[in-house]
């Protein structure tokens, strides 16, 4: 890297000094405590490998269920129909909703209270769906983005006389190849290690690893056993980021600017929105059914905000807000400072910084609760495992806005005088501003929906919304029921404006 | 691009956030002594008592139910650097080792002691009182079993037409659950519960996670498919007192099978780190006092530990057990958390009792 930037390069210093203190340290007590006396009974028991097995079973089979029904909605996106823009800015929805909003969801619409009367619960079918709910945006964001760039070389080749198979297949397929295993790979991740939708949705058939290192903790305090568990996971989890990320490299290379979407007679342009709208609200079913079901019964959300044998709702919006606020205070500054030293070209911390997106937030919180005996007292804990979480995502958002920042601008500023601060504040700032509110939406929602990390963290006086829905769930009943769903309504509700930030920051970019 | 517009939305946002916290936390501040009191979802006592005790002493109480009594002992263990209450009450003989080896109690000689059943006094240090005991025993639903033969022995259960009509509670994380299991370890020996239990698990036992859900969703008689049902042998008699219409007896009994049955002591205790020790001690007087022990059977459905207290009519409906199975303090010490282990592997994790046994050298 140029001279240039040499006066920010201090910049790394504290993002290493965060990460050790909220990462590798108590990483290392679980690694210490896993290998010391965990890792043989634990992997001499069937058990725990066929919970192995299903975790795996269900990343792979997300990210193909996934991408089968994220490519052809990629295609029906090629062309202009009315409702293509919404339900692009819609399809990222997902993002910002707290899984226990989705779970709720889910159980609104197919649990043994669902409207739709069908019970799924403790099937792996509501899980597959749920998964497809969660990450088919995501993936379908990528392949609208790659797809219009298949077309001359795909052109080349069947006017070079390729058969359009034949074309497809030794020209489209390598082309495409980078996005789908960067989605798949996502979808895969994300899925493999996903602990609110199989613990609320899955019975104890289909718990993941992560569902299952919580319940050796909270019921049966097997510590050795757990961080067993964790070491697996992470594990599977290192080797399929590893991949990924070469995935990404190479798709960033061979990503051109994205063509406008073509046009088509008015009556087919109709009939392929009637399709995607019906495949989108099919999809999408589960959150409708929530907001439904909350709207129908305000004076369930009445009784939830007083508390009553749980925690009132008040208290617990309250503490989501209060600690989104204090997260932001912390992953910010780490986020700004990690993506700034990044762009720089600091490799190391380029790898280590991606590593909490990795961990499970249920494992960080143990080794929280391990390293930190003396602290589990302390708001620090807490916000120190919420910043860690989210500022991956705020600096994920904000770099590629970095590396678009005019050369020749800089340039400019620099020649004509400008201090290396003022031209942070005077230009550069203004070019990154869309890119950062994105970014602090991302964090918001990573934050606002926490669920793994604040249960083992839990204490009564730190409920958040997550945790007092989880509270009314863990009760028979339909009143409980019916207040949960209020305040995951209300949840909904506050995901719902973060969404907005995030789709103002992008319209802003793109 | 609206720049202006979007400068504002941070800050906008940021004060919106601290706006929203002064006015919702206002209220929140705590009162001078607040006692806290952690305990399991089970625990009830009259609203007028607790007034009256919050009147007199001028010590708030505030409970915290943190799930069945096992989930409430470990979240008081995983927190005891900064605990989360002062006075942990609903942990029972079964979990007591657990407890007292935790160290997360204090010491307290209450001058009710003498007061108490002598049996029932295990703990020696005075770290864990006891308030109340009961018996964990099998429950069958009389209209389901109307014309239909009850299971005879504590084995007969695990045959597969009695095991798929059984629910019972998983011993990790309730304290029925533990007891039951205890039982059928003291009746049917370190080998042959094992058996036993992977009898049931191959005849379809239901396993759930604590006593409300077994009891309230799970059992025949509360809408569920399973007419027998680890409780209590007082619950007969609660579900007559609690009975819409008035019945002349309770429409379901207990199943007191030979060994079947546990006796289950709940403690009270003061935690280490206590910030208000003299109104936890206060708290503790109070819970072991005559009022309360009188409105204990009522409330809970369980015995008072004090000797004095007298019993409700209709405890008439509630059985002691002639044969419950007993296991001596120190082997559920020494034994407790291995028994909960195999059990989670044999019937939860399905392994076979013979492959756990091997694993045991």
């Amino acid at each position: 890297m140029p001279r240039r930037f040499r006066s920010f390069a201090w910049l790394a210093w504290p993002v290493w000094a965060f990460l050790a203190l909220a990462l590798f340290y108590p990483l290392w007590q679980i690694l210490a405590l896993g290998v010391g006396e965990g890792l043989g009974p634990t992997l001499a028991n069937p058990y725990y490998w066929g919970r192995l097995a299903w975790s795996l079973a269900y990343g792979l089979g997300s990210s193909l269920l996934v991408i089968a029904l994220a490519l052809p909605l990629a295609y029906a996106f090629r062309y202009r129909f009315p409702g293509r823009d919404l339900w692009l800015s819609l399809a990222t929805v997902p993002f910002v909703l707290p899984t226990i909003v989705v779970a709720l969801g889910f159980l609104a619409l197919v649990g043994p209270h669902g409207v739709l009367g069908i019970n799924l619960y403790g099937t792996p079918w509501i899980l597959f769906w749920a998964s497809a709910f969660y990450n088919l945006g995501l993936v379908l964001r990528m392949l609208v983005a790659v797809l219009p760039a298949l077309e001359p070389p795909l052109a080349a080749a069947r006017t070079l006389g390729a058969p359009p198979l034949r074309a497809y297949w030794r020209v489209g397929a390598p082309l495409l190849a980078p996005a789908l295993l960067a989605g798949g790979g996502l979808t895969f991740l994300y899925s493999f290690s996903s602990f609110g939708l199989p613990l609320l949705l899955g019975g104890s058939r289909y718990a993941t690893i992560e569902v299952e290192v919580y319940g050796l903790l909270a019921y049966r305090l097997a510590f050795p056993e757990a961080t067993a568990l964790i070491l697996l996971q992470l594990a599977v989890l290192a080797l399929v980021s590893f991949l990924y990320l070469n995935a990404q490299t190479r798709l960033s290379l061979s990503l051109a600017p994205s063509a406008l979407p073509k046009a088509l007679p008015s009556a087919a342009a109709w009939r392929l929105a009637a399709g995607v709208w019906l495949f989108f609200l099919a999809l999408y079913a589960p959150l409708l059914a929530l907001l439904a079901r909350a709207l129908a019964a305000p004076e369930a959300l009445a009784s939830a905000w007083t508390g009553g044998d749980f925690t009132p709702g008040a208290l617990a919006l309250a503490n989501t807000l209060r600690f989104a606020g204090l997260s932001l205070l912390v992953a910010l500054p780490v986020g700004f400072a990690y993506a700034y030293a990044v762009w720089r070209g600091d490799k190391g911390l380029d790898l280590a910084g991606l590593f909490p997106l990795m961990v499970s937030p249920v494992a960080v919180g143990l080794g929280y609760l391990l390293a930190y005996p003396s602290l589990s007292g302390s708001l620090l804990i807490l916000i120190g495992a919420y910043a860690l979480l989210s500022y991956p995502l705020l600096a994920r958002a904000l770099l590629p806005a970095l590396r678009a920042l005019p050369k020749g601008v800089l340039e400019a500023a620099r020649v004509l005088g400008a201090s290396p601060w003022r031209r942070l504040w005077r230009v550069e700032w203004p070019l990154l501003r869309p890119a950062l509110l994105s970014g602090t939406a991302l964090a918001l929602a990573a934050v606002v929906g926490e669920f793994g990390a604040t249960l083992v963290l839990r204490r009564p006086e730190w409920t958040t919304l997550s945790l007092a829905i989880y509270e009314r769930l863990g009760k028979p009943g339909a009143e409980p029921f019916r207040e949960a769903l209020a305040l995951a309504g209300l949840l909904a509700v506050l995901a719902g404006g973060v969404f907005l930030l995030l789709d103002r920051g992008r319209r802003a970019v793109g | 691009m609206f720049w202006n517009t979007q400068r504002n939305t941070l800050a906008g946002w940021t004060l919106g956030i601290v706006g929203l916290l002064g006015l919702l936390m206002a209220p929140a501040l705590a009162q001078p002594t607040t006692l806290t009191v952690l305990t399991h979802e089970s625990f009830s006592l009259d609203k007028g008592l607790i007034a009256r005790f919050e009147k007199e002493s001028g010590i708030r109480l505030r409970f915290l139910k943190a799930g069945d009594a096992g989930e409430t002992l470990n979240r008081a263990i995983l927190t005891k650097a900064a605990p989360v209450a002062d006075v942990l009450y609903g942990f029972d003989n079964s979990l007591l080792s657990k407890a007292l080896a935790a160290g997360i109690l204090e010491p307290y000689p209450s001058p009710q002691r003498s007061t108490l059943r002598p049996e029932l006094l295990l703990d020696p240090t005075y770290r864990a009182l006891p308030v109340d005991f009961g018996y964990v025993a099998l429950n069958y639903d009389k209209a389901y079993f109307k014309d239909k033969p009850l299971p005879q022995t504590l084995a007969d259960l695990a045959r597969p037409e009695f095991a798929k009509l059984l629910v019972v509670e998983n011993p990790a994380t309730s304290s029925p659950g533990l007891a039951f299991l205890l039982a059928t370890v003291a009746t049917l020996g370190q080998d042959g519960y094992l058996d036993f239990w992977e009898g049931l698990r191959k005849g379809g036992v239901r396993v759930e996670k604590g006593w409300s859900e077994a009891y309230n969703v799970a059992f025949s008689k509360n809408g569920g498919d399973r007419p027998l049902v680890v409780s209590y042998a007082t619950s007969p008699a609660a579900e007559l007192f609690y009975s819409e219409k008035k019945l002349a007896e309770p429409p379901t009994g207990n199943l007191l099978l030979p060994g079947s049955s546990f006796l289950q002591i709940e403690f009270v205790g003061i935690l280490k780190g206590s910030k208000h020790p003299a109104a936890a001690r206060k708290f503790v007087d109070w819970l072991l006092s005559k009022p309360v022990q009188e409105n204990i059977p009522t409330q809970m459905w369980v015995y008072p530990a004090r000797k004095d207290a007298a019993l409700p009519e209709v405890f008439k409906w509630a059985e002691v057990p002639k044969e419950p199975a007993k296991l001596p303090p120190q082997q559920i010490a020494q034994g407790a958390e291995r028994w909960v282990r195999e059990w989670t592997e044999v019937v939860l994790q399905g392994q076979s009792a013979l492959t756990v046994r091997n694993a045991r050298r």
